[in-house]
């Protein structure tokens, strides 16, 4: 297995602050879907930036596959690694949704000619080539995001970082980002590696691993099922376990084993049999 | 303050739809620089029989037309009783105290009124038919002579169009603050002067945070995706010449010439 991202002794301190990371080191192989979560300033849109090289760190190593991130390397690697930001509207650059698709291929010089059977190839995977036409202002919040995905899709990258892409999502929203992310990861599979930044567990639940981070530092590094046992500990970072852990724990149910949602309901009326 | 139809695109299927972007910039410049010297009710006449031939060209409704008309009424009436109140000349037509209306005043007024009319007119057949995306591209093509002298065209361009999908935007995030700071007991509307100009405060400076923090996000969003300068890029909406346009060009000469001519006709 490769390494899509290697991180090695990173240090980083924004201007006349302490220091977040400090030595920090971290890997994510290729085709696998991460999940970082942490409380508030815990420094995961940091790490996010320094990825994709919008701010300069102290110290260390970024490595994107094979390549180690440096001013020559920039351009390459922001081509193989995309990212999708919270705010629907801060990102959205263009006036209509094939004009936003449309802008990070006019970046990389890719012929009018061909602009838009890429656009309507990318607007297909995320569902929303029926509103190539639509201005941002008339979408939803969910809507805008997908665009966002499929903007970055039109580029064929090998990693999407998405930087709490459902946090300002009504519930609906949400559902459909994640349904979009789903079915892109079946696609492309190891093809494609997804790390998501979150706040959310039931969207850290779908990924295989989830990495929690809490004032620059790793603390856990483990696979969803084992990690969501561990309810004392999250709670003192200050991050809650999925609704069907805190259903179990409030039901009485000792927290062996991880259930999701469905499985709990299940099994609970199993018990009832 | 959404109703504000002038600036705005409106899709549809005229044959003004299909024209390039800068055969209809240029028509417009053309078109209001003639208006300008405009001197007799022919030349204004002539102008209205063009106005009404381009509007009927975008095949939109005129109800469409008068929205855009309406928020500026109160302008136009404003310049209009200017107008009437101080010009002077004769014969007077009307007399009450120092307030007198003259005939010429009365012929100035409505012609100020009409030449107001045909330009808002002409500039709103232009937004509503061209994306502000298409208007930005078809400047920027327009200024490329300037190039040659160091102006960054592209960058300005880039800039407009930037500008352009943010104006609804903040024009809601005003909105929203506004509303805000009025639950909270803040008035803009009464007190006196120095009073309101220091509710206004609170105002601005969440929506220039606000605005700061969009440009930050929208600056990283930009520079993901590739974007290194507004020089050297490939565009998905390219500027085509077509037959339209030569026709456009025909008609407005058409337009031009006869202007010309019937000014002369006093
Ligand atoms: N531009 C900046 N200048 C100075 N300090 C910053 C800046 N951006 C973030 N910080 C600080 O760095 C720390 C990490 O911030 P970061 O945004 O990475 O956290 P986060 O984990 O993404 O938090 P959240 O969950 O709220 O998004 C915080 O203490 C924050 O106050
Ligand atoms: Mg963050």
């Amino acid at each position: 297995m490769t390494n899509a991202i290697t991180i090695k002794n990173l240090n980083y301190s924004y201007p006349e602050q302490g220091e977040l990371f400090k030595n920090f080191d971290f890997s994510v192989q290729e085709g696998e879907w991460l999940a970082i979560v942490g409380h508030n300033g815990s420094g995961k849109s940091t790490l996010a930036k320094l990825i994709l090289g919008l701010l300069d760190f102290d110290q260390g190593e970024i490595q994107v596959f094979d390549e180690k991130l440096s001013e020559e390397t920039l351009a390459s690697i922001r081509a193989q690694v995309g990212m999708v930001f919270q705010n629907p509207d801060n990102q959205f650059v263009g006036a209509t949704v094939a004009d936003d698709v449309a802008f990070g291929l006019e970046n990389r010089q890719v012929p009018s000619k061909e602009m838009p059977a890429k656009i309507e190839a990318a607007l297909k995977q995320v569902g929303m080539e029926d509103y190539a036409e639509r201005e941002p202002h008339t979408l939803s919040g969910g809507q805008k995001q997908r665009v966002a995905l499929a903007s970055i899709l039109a580029l064929h990258p090998r990693v999407i970082i998405l930087d709490e892409a459902t946090a300002m999502l009504d519930p609906e929203g949400k559902q459909a980002v994640m349904e979009t992310l789903k079915e892109l990861k079946a696609r492309y599979q190891d093809q494609l590696t997804l790390i998501m930044i979150t706040h959310d567990m039931e969207e850290a639940a779908l990924a295989d691993r989830v990495a929690v981070v809490s004032d620059g530092q790793l603390v856990f590094d483990e696979k969803p099922e084992t990690l969501f046992l561990k309810g004392k500990q999250l709670a003192e970072l200050g991050l809650a376990q999925p609704f069907s852990m805190e259903l179990q724990s409030a039901l009485g149910i000792s927290q062996t084993t991880y259930r999701t949602k469905q499985e709990l309901a299940t099994w609970l009326s199993t018990l009832k049999a | 303050m959404n109703n504000l139809v002038i600036g705005q695109f409106v899709p549809g299927s005229g044959i003004l739809y299909r024209m390039d972007p800068r055969t209809k910039i240029l028509m417009t410049i053309v078109y209001v620089f003639l208006l300008v010297f405009a001197n007799s009710w022919v030349t204004y006449l002539w102008s209205a029989i063009f106005l009404v031939a381009a509007l009927l060209l975008t095949k939109q409704g005129l109800g469409l037309y008068w929205r855009g008309i309406k928020p500026i009424l109160w302008l136009i009436l404003f310049t209009v009783v200017l107008q009437l109140l101080f010009s002077g000349g004769t014969p007077v037509l009307f007399q009450w105290g120092a307030i007198k209306v003259t005939e010429p005043g009365l012929i100035n007024a409505i012609y100020v009124i009409v030449r107001f009319v045909l330009i808002v007119l002409m500039s709103t057949i232009l937004t509503i038919t061209t994306p502000p995306t298409a208007i930005a591209s078809a400047i920027e093509s327009l200024l490329k002579p300037l190039k040659a002298i160091k102006v960054p065209v592209a960058e300005l361009a880039l800039m407009l169009s930037i500008a352009l999908r943010f104006v609804p935007l903040l024009m809601g995030e005003t909105d929203k603050i506004m509303k805000a700071q009025k639950s909270r007991g803040m008035s803009l509307s009464t007190g006196s002067l120095m009073k309101r100009a220091k509710a206004v405060i609170p105002l601005l400076v969440p929506l220039f945070v606000g605005a700061l923090q969009r440009a930050l996000d929208l600056a990283n969003a930009m520079e993901v995706r590739g974007f290194e300068s507004a020089e050297g890029r490939t565009r998905y909406r390219e500027l085509s010449y077509g037959r339209d346009d030569t026709l456009a060009f025909v008609a407005i000469a058409v337009f031009a010439i006869g202007f010309l001519a019937l000014s002369f006709i006093k």
